[in-house]
């Protein structure tokens, strides 16, 4: 059935509760859904476990609001512009907590919950420290010979958002060629939010990512500024730098005041 | 004649060497120093070789000069085959086992590495790093683990790690032959040792012996064959300075502090 899905930012960021797994879309400073955390930390909510292939500027302006109580990613840095300051700041002092995970154990653990099993196993993190700050990932037996393999536990984010190029009211998405591990949000969260920089009634080129489990659309332009949204516009690395250098001179509160009053139009 | 040449461009032409013509090439996250040693061997003596990139997951064929606004372009306007990040990790990277030179956080004398926290404990660490990536995912299989270190210190060069997230030699791994070769700014290494102990194979012109044992922090086997690194050719540097990386971004990674942050700047300036 198709049914259209088209909302407002402010009634979609209301479907993430207190305490949920939240999962973002893109990677790094690319295609990053900076409209939607906009929006989030205006609404303040917070205790969440952020899950994200790989964070920088979102996900450490939510860190850095308080909304984050565990982050679970496999690398959380600004790229050329040295170490996400916030995240360093607060899991340094222990006030964030990590959950280690590394790029098998997120994208196994995906698709572990897209097959409907309990885990992936795979080759890696015997013989790390990994095995040790996570004694909830165990090894496993290969029934056919005598080796052992991680299991990977399954991954299912309450809430996962999205952003793309072009959205229909359906939820069928065209994200620009940087395909992330979005497929998988798409399918193995319990609710699907996309952010796009256009809504249109058809889209005219195939879509990366298909609407069925998609529960809203937002039309959000610019919506992932200043991180990249391929080909539409390129990374605003003079902002990121500006952010960067704006935290490590304790002016994370001074730059967050900003950072909310943008409306979508700016 | 000898060109000038900077060490971001002397660790860039050692990365290219160790490069065999028509193999697969894996690039991490801000890793401009392998990217531009990685189009150097392609322009050189490498012309087949095949990247595969941590941005998009894509695979690509042919380069482009180095850019950071940019970087998708490269990467996503000239792949051959876009994948997933999770197609890239689950489907492909074993199958392939791409050249990839890690940047460790800290390295022990067996080439065990950790790219988690330094100082202090787990719980409280003196510093948080980003992360490990997918490092511990393919240490324990991979045939072909290479390191770069632009910042040649005790604090990299540990007796011990703080945490270990990446394997080194003297794992129970039959399938692991472990980590091959570091390049520093000082010089560069094997791991032919007893026991797959790191030795120094050549130190860089202008760098003594005493300067590298003195700032590694555990004692440094010598390699039989010890010899000075080879300079850069006039080609290799005019490569890397107008074809490859005019920008000069390279050179962030062996830059720290006041002279980082210009330098971060003036690229970011040059680029709009």
């Amino acid at each position: 059935m198709m049914i259209n899905k088209v909302t407002t930012l402010t009634e979609a960021v209301e479907l993430v509760r207190e305490g949920d797994m939240l999962a973002l879309g893109g990677m790094t400073l690319y295609r990053r859904p900076v409209a939607f955390v906009r929006e989030l930390i205006r609404q303040g909510t917070g205790n969440l476990t952020l899950l994200t292939f790989t964070a920088s500027f979102a996900s450490d302006l939510l860190v850095g609001a308080g909304l984050v109580s565990r982050v679970r990613s496999c690398y959380f840095g600004m790229e050329a512009f040295g170490l996400a300051p916030m995240f360093t700041r607060l899991a340094t002092a222990g006030q964030v907590k990590v959950i280690e995970e590394t790029e098998a154990s997120i994208t196994f653990g995906l698709r572990a919950t897209l097959a409907g099993v309990g885990f992936m196993p795979g080759q890696g993190w015997v013989e790390t420290d990994l095995l040790k700050v996570r004694p909830d990932v165990k090894l496993v037996g290969d029934p056919y010979s005598d080796r052992r393999y991680v299991a990977f536990p399954a991954i299912k984010p309450d809430v996962a958002v999205i952003h793309a190029r072009l959205a229909d009211p359906y939820g069928n998405a065209v994200l620009g060629g940087n395909l992330a591990v979005d497929w998988e949000l798409t399918m193995g969260s319990e609710q699907v939010i996309i952010t796009a920089e256009r809504v249109v009634d058809k889209l005219e080129e195939r879509a990366d990512t298909v609407g069925l489990r998609v529960t809203a659309v937002v039309e959000a332009p610019a919506g992932a500024k200043p991180t990249s949204c391929y080909p539409d516009y390129p990374l605003d690395s003079a902002e990121i730098l500006r952010y960067v250098e704006t935290c490590n001179s304790d002016g994370f509160e001074d730059y967050l005041e900003e950072f909310l009053e943008l409306r979508i139009e700016d | 004649m000898i060109p000038d040449y900077t060490v971001d461009e002397l660790i860039c032409v050692c990365i290219s060497r160790q490069v065999e013509d028509g193999e697969p090439l894996a690039q991490g996250i801000a890793t401009p120093l392998v990217m531009a040693g990685y189009l150097l061997a392609k322009l050189t003596h490498a012309p087949n070789v095949v990247f595969g990139s941590a941005i998009g997951g894509t695979i690509c064929a042919e380069g482009a000069p180095l850019s950071i606004a940019r970087i998708e372009d490269i990467w996503l306007g000239r792949a051959i085959s876009l994948t997933s990040f999770p197609r890239a990790v689950c489907d492909l990277l074993f199958r392939l086992q791409p050249k990839e030179f890690f940047r460790p956080g800290q390295i022990d004398p067996y080439g065990n590495f950790n790219n988690i926290f330094m100082g202090g404990s787990y719980r409280r660490p003196n510093l948080r790093l980003p992360g490990c990536g997918g490092i511990a995912d393919v240490t324990t299989y991979h045939s072909r683990v290479y390191f770069y270190v632009p910042r040649h210190s005790r604090a990299v060069f540990v007796k011990k790690l703080d945490f270990l997230s990446g394997l080194g030699h003297g794992h129970p791994l039959p399938d692991y032959p472990g980590p091959h070769y570091l390049v520093s700014n000082l010089g560069q290494f094997d791991f032919k040792g007893e026991g797959g102990r790191m030795r120094l194979v050549s130190y860089h012109p202008d760098v003594s012996v005493e300067k590298i044992k003195k700032r590694t922090g555990f004692p440094l086997a010598l390699s039989p064959d010890l010899h000075e690194t080879p300079p850069p050719t006039a080609e290799e540097v005019h490569l890397l300075r107008e074809e490859i990386d005019p920008l000069g971004i390279r050179e962030l990674e062996t830059l720290s502090g006041a002279r980082r942050r210009r330098k971060l700047r003036e690229i970011i300036e040059r680029e709009q």
